[in-house]
């Protein structure tokens, strides 16, 4: 090495007092010239955090786009975390889910079953989605997060949140060429919320998937049965104000079934922190 | 001192009895439960480790019971377990899956969880894959992630379910040399149906079979068991309940030995035969 660092210079680099160019320039000659690396004395404390800054970046976690899009709106990165792990909120299931809510739509702009057929099936997306977002079935890190301290019941309510706000926001945005219908077009709404809290309320006495199952079975047979004895109407919307569920008493039936799925899953909620059976 | 207490734990699932009646004290070190398939081991780890509510009996770990909120909350804060199956989220790396259990265990603050799952990957010897996805990297490998996981601020207690399935004889060594490290401050409860594991590691062996324990005590008293029943012939022998060729080509056989018989020297894996007999065929 013909040159050196001027001790001077090397006093104000250590110090960060030299311009990005000056500090390029150093650093390039550092790396190659050991008697200047030797005369280099930084504070330890510094170093310390440099170090801890790059290993933080290197061991940044990779994020699926669930994360990266919780992060961006200000979510905690832990419970973005836990989100993102519901397999409920993956790609695939996702994509599923809006490929499923595209094609409801299409049916109904078609005419008024079609119509019909999509206030029935909306509800049932969060079902399938609550259902898949937490268990022994359905997740693969099941048993160590039962054996964990982090109650159970705070990872179902979130990830059940998660599902359920994505799903509404999903079916909501895909319903808007449906906006012609009036409040009708919102009819889902509540008959989703009810059945989404059943399913939670059930799942603390059986595990959520088969609590989804029943749930989605029975809520799309009842349905069935009430629209066998309908004759379809003149316009869209005609057979699906005559549908029980729909009615304002089913509205009201719907909103009082969330309400006590609510009130039995914060009573219950201890049944979910440790298994009775298998 | 007492880490683990179970006096008459019974535990069923639909009609079948997965715990009879078990009474098991484990003291800090490590103590191997040993037993075949199917014989109840899981169960009863599953109970230790908070998972499972036993159907009757008394169980203590940490000095809290498990079936009140508060000693539960407090067993799992102080509880590193290892599953017998454990899974993984497909796009997880090794740093990911143990992070995620850290938030799982409380660990709130980012940069102290971050230096500890640095800490806990290093301690299993995987700091150059830790980025790796978990499903790329060897069986082995995973299985050191998931002792990783379990290795989160310093449990009071392990509780390993088959750590050594299926790892090859170096990796077996490597993992042992873990554990044995680990036993040294803390309590470590293995479940193994493999005798050579529990002769390299524990101080105490349990025996479990159809539910209930058969035998409970120090690994080498399991070995004494068979004392003068153990013997070298050239061909079969009527007497024995077990046999099978050894590698000189001469019978090893378990069971009464006739007069003048060429007795061995017994073995944990003898004392375990003789135990649970023509049962251990079937595990």
């Amino acid at each position: 090495m013909s040159w050196h660092v001027d001790p001077a210079v090397m006093e104000r680099y250590a110090r960060q007092e030299v311009g990005p160019a000056d500090a390029a320039s150093i650093e390039a000659h550092l790396v190659d010239c050991g008697a200047c690396r030797a005369r280099l004395h930084v504070d330890p404390a510094r170093l310390d955090r440099l170090w801890a800054g790059v290993a933080d970046v290197v061991d940044e976690p990779s994020r699926n786009p669930v994360e990266a899009l919780l992060r961006q709106l200000g979510v905690r990165d832990r419970t973005a975390r836990l989100v993102a792990a519901t397999p409920a909120l993956h790609m695939p299931w996702l994509v599923a889910m809006a490929v499923t809510v595209a094609l409801a739509v299409v049916a109904a702009t078609a005419g008024d079953r079609g119509f019909l057929f999509f206030l029935v099936l909306a509800p049932v997306l969060p079902i399938a989605g609550v259902a898949a977002a937490y268990g022994p079935r359905v997740d693969p890190m099941y048993e160590l997060t039962v054996a964990a301290p982090m109650p159970a019941f705070e990872l179902l309510l979130l990830r059940s949140t998660a599902v359920l706000t994505s799903t509404v926001l999903l079916v909501g945005v895909a319903a808007i060429p449906l906006a012609g219908e009036g409040w009708l077009m919102a009819a889902w709404l509540l008959p989703a919320l009810g059945l989404t809290m059943a399913t939670l309320a059930l799942s603390t006495v059986m595990s959520p998937i088969h609590a989804g199952v029943g749930l989605a079975s029975t809520w799309a047979a009842v349905a069935f049965l009430n629209v066998r004895g309908l004759a379809g109407g003149d316009a869209t919307g005609d057979l699906a104000s005559r549908v029980l569920a729909f009615s304002p008493a089913g509205q009201a039936l719907f909103l009082t079934i969330a309400v006590i799925g609510t009130f039995v899953v914060i009573q219950r909620r201890e049944t979910l922190e440790i298994r009775s059976n298998t | 001192m007492t880490t683990v207490e179970l006096a008459g734990i019974e535990k069923s699932f639909g009609s079948t009895r997965a715990l009879d009646g078990v009474d098991l004290e484990v003291s800090p070190g490590i103590t191997g439960l040993l037993g075949r398939n199917g014989a109840g081991k899981t169960t009863l780890l599953r109970l230790v480790a908070t998972v499972l509510a036993p159907d009757g009996g008394r169980l203590r770990v940490l000095g809290h019971d498990p079936g009140d909120p508060d000693g539960r909350l407090a067993v799992r804060r102080r509880l590193g377990y290892f599953p017998q199956e454990p899974g993984y989220h497909q796009n997880f790396t090794a740093f990911d899956f143990v992070d995620y259990v850290a938030i799982l265990k409380e660990m709130t603050d980012r940069n102290t969880r971050r230096d500890e799952v640095r800490r806990a990957l290093e301690t299993v010897g995987l700091t150059d894959v830790m980025h790796k996805k978990m499903r790329k990297l060897s069986g082995g490998m995973r299985r050191r992630v998931i002792l990783a996981q379990a290795l989160l601020g310093d449990p009071a207690l392990l509780v390993l379910d088959e750590p050594t399935a299926g790892l090859d004889p170096e990796q077996r060594l490597r993992f042992r040399e873990i554990v044995s490290a680990i036993a040294e401050r803390h309590t470590v409860l293995l479940a193994t149906h493999q005798t050579e594991d529990v002769a390299a590691l524990c101080d105490r062996v349990a025996v479990v079979d159809n539910g209930s324990v058969l035998f409970d005590g120090p690994a080498p008293a399991l070995a004494e068991r068979a004392s003068g029943r153990v013997w070298l012939s050239g061909g079969p022998d009527d007497g024995a309940r077990l046999s099978w060729r050894t590698g000189d080509g001469r019978q090893r056989h378990i069971g009464d030995p006739p007069g003048g018989a060429d007795l061995a020297e017994p073995t944990i894996e003898d004392g375990y035969l003789l135990l649970v007999g023509d049962r251990a065929l079937v595990g």
